[in-house]
């Protein structure tokens, strides 16, 4: 068996944050064959990830052998995790996505998205609430990070 | 936002792993969040207020 990437220390934290999921969250893989270096570790951390809840689900796609289901989820990138609803067999795209690997910083920011997922509740405040009840056109926002 | 709107989508991209795109965008500071391609951008973490207020700014040039 593979070494694992999460220590038992994280994944005790882990535990402890995935106390507050609510509903379930099915996490959306996109990988790629060739030239995806990070795409190995990204689907193994990830599934180290989900297994630590009933309530979360993995999926795995390839970015050019489901070229239309990456259109439809808008994932460009590989590899690309989107973070989506699901009740029953039914998914919804919320159209909360992470391009490259989630270590360091985002690792935490993928922890937080899941649990806000899981919510279904942005927890925003009501001005902004009542701003983006009013939107009339699409807005991408790209938060670049690095892993440091 | 993407949560509360259908019309939002928020990804995270890791920018040493896609350097053409983060040229492109000029990333100089992380985290840096861009708009719409590069209608709007802040960098560094964005209060809520101050990220609504540079998506006004931004729908109301387009």
């Amino acid at each position: 068996m593979a070494e694992k990437l999460l220590n038992q220390g994280i994944v005790s934290q882990i535990k402890e944050v995935f106390s507050q999921l609510k509903e379930p969250v099915e996490v959306l893989f996109f990988g790629r064959k060739e030239g995806c270096d990070y795409c190995a570790d990204t689907l193994q951390l990830v599934q180290e990830i989900v297994d630590l809840s009933d309530t979360l689900g993995l999926k795995v796609y390839d970015l050019d052998e489901d070229a239309d289901l990456a259109e439809q989820y808008h994932v460009d990138k590989a590899p690309g995790l989107v973070l989506a609803g699901r009740d029953g067999e039914q998914l919804t795209d919320y159209g909360i996505r992470f391009a490259g690997i989630p270590s360091g910083h985002e690792f935490s920011s993928l922890i937080h998205d899941l649990v806000l997922v899981s919510s279904r509740d942005s927890g925003l405040d009501p001005k902004t609430r009542a701003f983006l009840k009013d939107l009339k056109q699409p807005v991408l926002l790209q938060v670049f990070v690095t892993p440091t | 936002m993407a949560l509360e709107s259908r019309l939002v989508q928020a990804e995270m991209v890791e920018a040493m792993e896609f350097p053409e795109l983060s040229q492109r965008h000029r990333v100089s500071g992380v985290p840096q969040t861009t708009i719409n391609d590069g209608a709007g951008s802040v960098v560094g973490a964005v209060p809520e207020a101050n990220l609504v207020a540079e998506i006004r700014r931004v729908a109301s040039k387009a």
